[in-house]
């Protein structure tokens, strides 16, 4: 039993099938990468485990707990979280008010009311290390550049702490150096968090994964290492287009 | 039986004003996402126009209507430009905002004409009724029956089949790339919005032989048509039509059976209700916003 | 500790300062002029409780005046059994004239202090929680949080009015008994009074402050900002709307309760739609992101009222509308805004900051191609 399941998952919008009976399945501790061409439902996938969109069948199964019909702040309790793929930290709130925010190890009501200054301690302290937003503590996050942000962002996922993290392209926009500063905090939470990634740029999926799936017009299109996908035909096809596949099949 | 279909007909020319009063509204909101407060003193200025018009040029409502549809759509037209275009990335605001300016405009009212009943005289040519076994109709209220359904061919017209129209639509779907072909929002949305004000300003003008006409007329018409525009939903004429046959019967009927009070009452729960559960209206449009 | 929390202490200290020793000094003491004040800082309170639910968590409460109201004639109801315990069946005159034979049984909890002044918060708290759940639980936001308040208390008031019998009509609650308090009688023109209700204030500006700066006023600054985002951290988003909706809805009933004591009757005006809006200008003026600015919102557009209103009579309503117009369009933070940007002005941006600030603007256009080509 995998850490997370995914049984014949489906959601349609209107007659679209975005994503149409997707089985997957994620060990405890592992980085997938998802890929797929545009349109594949690979973030319509995350959204579904996330709760942002309602599943219309199909189950998802996290830690053995069946998550499909709760709400999205019950599946962030149980431990999933989500990096959205446009950069979304709280742009009026400063950094450190965003990280205290993301420490939502008591997310109740009463438990915040008895909360009034952000410890700067511990996990705190280790987080704003990782990601070098130390100096700009009291900035406003919305007066951070871009990368910051992203940098932000991740630190926010590392504070809420979550046992998968889900992950919308994380390094869209990054410079090389930033990608490979990425890859490596990537590479640390292997084996104490499970993440699921959707990439495209391939040179940072080498780096990091060594399980791929890809995804086509919402189904489970191939599965293996980086190097057996790329030698995969189907995978080609997907990519390439309907000519190819035309020449294929004849 | 007589009774209850004369109260139906009383009913149904209420509606035929409501209707177009929500038009405007539902226009309003439809196009740019504005929910205006002062929808109601817009009516109450068409009411006083037609007064004022009476009263200085001996002009009668129906000669008068074109000259009142143009006065409160520059009143309109001057809202949009002067405040609402400031706010449309704060929604929120607008509804202040536009709460503030149906203040001002029922104060000043207030303030330059009095706090007292004004009475405007109905149409000669419309005295008199149609009468057919017990139902008795008055004329001017089959004329309104008649004329709201002109103004909702009329506006299904501008905004399918002009040019106008087109451009709407389009800066409703989307508004950057209607910009890119050289579409002119700030023109369309104050035009639009001036439109809609002529609207209520034209149905204020054709409350006036029914009702009373007082500073204060506005917000108790407005409520029902907030009401036709949350059944009706945005985008759907015919929803907009169909609800305020419904809304205004029901009203009607409410007041009838309970009283004015609990009639009232029930309206604004209804509205709390379907906010509530069903957010885009009864009569959903299909493209989603 | 940030500078916010600064200036909220320090602007709640000054605060405190004002209404206890330069405000009745300045009045020399003068139990009539005092009585108005204090029904100045009953507005405040409304005003304050309005920039919590508002300035925090972005819940536009267009019918605050519904809470406030109840409050109000929760008090008021307490005081009128009192003044007709030597009347006919100890029931309010106005039951007499509409033909009420007895006390209805809503009416006889009232008899008691503690209830009435536990019933003041408890109710509204109430009503609004319910008004809350039914809301927040189907997740309705902004204008429609505002329209659904809005017409909810048009109807709250158009049952208190029609329901004569019970609620005294148009008329509202008035010939009062004075409260008595562990036997201290509130005569509404001593000095005394007016430091029951400048305390009740600096008291419920704490309770205020303490929620707004503990963690919850933080949850609902990032729900005002992307509701979304905080409910995958894993908080309830509707419980912190709702905590916010309660805690106002009850600060607005204990204002209600002053605010009869202050004025010694209670009318189905305190919850109409022009006192409503009253609230929420007096909250845009003040600043609705500070709870102490909100409540001096309040006080100085009060005073001016009482200032202009005696020049102008009937023009006062028109210049408030306007005022509440320029203030939307050109400071949506009202004078609380213009006083931070100029506290912030002051102070020395640092060089790091200010590079920031370039790279913001500068980074987006270098990297957007950059993720096209990915793509």
């Amino acid at each position: 039993m995998g850490h997370l399941e995914l049984h014949n998952l489906q959601v349609q919008f209107g007659g679209l099938r975005a994503v149409d009976g997707l089985n997957l399945s994620l060990e405890q501790g592992e980085l997938r990468c998802l890929l797929g061409p545009n349109g594949a439902g690979k973030s319509t996938t995350l959204d579904l485990i996330c709760g942002k969109t309602a599943a219309s069948g199909g189950s998802v199964i996290f830690g053995g707990i069946d998550v499909t019909h709760m709400a999205e702040y019950q599946r962030a309790r149980h431990g999933i979280g989500r990096k959205f793929q446009v950069p979304s930290v709280f742009k009026d709130l400063s950094v450190i008010e965003n990280l205290e925010v993301a420490r939502s190890q008591h997310p109740g009501v009463l438990a915040s009311l008895r909360v009034f200054r952000s410890r700067l301690s511990g996990r705190m302290d280790e987080v704003l290390t990782i990601v070098g937003l130390h100096d700009h503590l009291h900035v406003k996050a919305g007066n951070l550049s871009h990368g910051q942000t992203q940098w932000l962002e991740i630190a926010m996922l590392l504070m809420q702490d979550c046992k998968l993290i889900l992950m919308d392209e994380p390094t869209a926009g990054m410079t090389v150096q930033e990608t490979l500063k990425t890859a490596d905090i990537f590479n640390s939470l292997r084996g104490s968090h499970t993440m699921l990634v959707v990439e495209h740029d391939m040179s940072f999926v080498r780096v990091i994964a060594e399980q791929v799936t890809v995804m086509d017009q919402g189904k489970l299109l191939a599965q293996g290492t980086v190097a057996e996908i790329e030698r995969d035909p189907k995978v080609r096809q997907a990519y390439l287009g309907d000519e190819e596949t035309a020449d294929a099949a004849s | 039986m007589d009774s209850v279909l004369n109260q139906v007909f009383a009913g149904l020319s209420m509606a035929s004003i409501l209707l177009i009063v929500a038009l405007g509204l539902a226009i309003i909101y439809g196009a740019m996402g504005v929910i205006n407060l002062a929808h109601g003193e817009f009516v109450m200025l068409g009411a006083y126009s037609a007064w004022f018009l009476q009263e200085q040029f001996g002009l009668g409502i129906l000669v008068a209507l074109p000259v009142i549809f143009l006065m409160v759509a520059v009143v309109g037209w001057l809202v949009e430009r002067g405040v609402v275009r400031w706010l449309y990335h704060r929604p929120l605001d607008t509804i202040l905002a536009t709460w503030g300016i149906g203040i001002v405009l029922q104060q000043l009212v207030r303030l330059g004409i009095g706090p007292e009943s004004r009475y405007v005289a109905r149409p000669e040519i419309l005295d008199g009724n149609v009468i057919l076994g017990g139902l008795v109709m008055a004329n001017y209220r089959i004329f309104l029956i008649a004329f709201s359904a002109a103004v909702l061919v009329g506006t299904w017209y501008l905004l399918t089949r002009t040019e106008f129209g087109t451009k709407l639509r389009a800066i409703i779907q989307n508004k950057e790339i209607s910009e890119c072909y050289g579409i002119r929002p700030e023109r369309v949305y104050a035009l639009t919005f001036a439109y809609g004000a002529g609207l209520a300003g034209i149905a204020g003008a054709l409350i006036t032989p029914l009702v009373s006409v007082t500073p204060g007329m506005g917000t108790y018409v407005v409520v029902d048509a907030f009401l036709v525009v949350i059944v009706g939903g945005v985008g759907s004429l015919i929803g907009t039509a169909v609800a305020s046959g419904l809304v205004g019967t029901a009203s009607a009927a409410f007041s009838f059976l309970l009283n004015d009070t609990l009639g009232r009452v029930a309206l604004l729960l209804a509205i709390i209700l379907l906010i509530r559960f069903r957010p885009m209206g009864l009569f959903p449009d299909k493209v989603r916003r | 500790m940030n500078t916010t929390f600064k200036t909220d202490i320090i602007g709640y200290g000054l605060f405190a300062a004002l209404i206890l020793f330069v405000v009745p000094w300045a009045f020399a003491f003068d139990g009539f002029e005092l009585n108005t004040f204090a029904r100045y800082l009953t507005l405040g309170m409304v005003a304050m409780a309005l920039a919590l639910s508002w300035g925090y968590a972005g819940v536009l409460n267009l019918g605050q005046a519904a809470t406030f109201g109840l409050g109000s004639y929760v008090m008021a109801m307490h005081l009128k059994l009192r003044a007709s315990a030597s009347s006919y069946n100890g029931m309010p005159d106005f039951m007499g004239w509409t033909n009420v034979e007895v006390l209805p049984w809503f009416w006889e909890p009232f008899h008691s202090l503690t209830f009435t002044l536990v019933a003041g918060l408890a109710l509204p708290a109430l009503v609004a929680w319910l008004m809350a759940v039914f809301m927040f639980r189907g997740r309705v936001t902004g204008v429609f949080v505002a329209i659904i308040t809005l017409a909810f208390l048009v109807a709250l008031q158009l049952v208190f009015i029609s329901e004569q019998r019970y609620t005294g009509g148009q008329n509202g609650l008035t010939g009062l008994a004075p409260l008595e308090l562990f036997g201290w009688r509130a005569d509404a023109y001593s000095t005394s009074f007016y430091y029951m209700v400048a305390g009740c204030l600096i008291t419920a500006l704490a309770l205020g402050l303490a929620v707004v700066r503990s963690k919850v006023g933080l949850i609902l600054r990032a729900i005002r900002e992307d509701a979304n985002r905080v409910r995958f951290f894993g908080y309830d988003v509707a419980r912190y709307e709702t905590l916010a909706f309660c805690v106002s809805a009850a600060l607005a009933g204990w204002a209600g309760m002053l605010y009869v004591l202050v004025l010694e009757f209670a009318s189905p005006t305190y919850m109409s739609v022009p006192f409503s809006l009253g609230i929420v200008i007096w909250c845009a003026v003040g600043g609705r992101e500070s709870l102490v600015a909100a409540a001096l919102g309040a006080v100085v557009v009060n005073m001016l009222e009482g200032r202009l209103s005696s020049i102008f009579v009937e023009g006062w309503f028109l210049f408030l509308g306007i005022l509440f117009i320029v203030v939307v369009l050109v400071m949506p933070r009202g004078l609380y805004g213009l006083f931070s940007d100029a506290v912030q002005r002051l102070q020395t941006v640092s060089p790091r900051d200010r590079g920031g600030k370039v790279a913001t603007k500068a980074t987006p256009l270098s990297a957007t191609p950059a993720v096209k080509e990915e793509n």
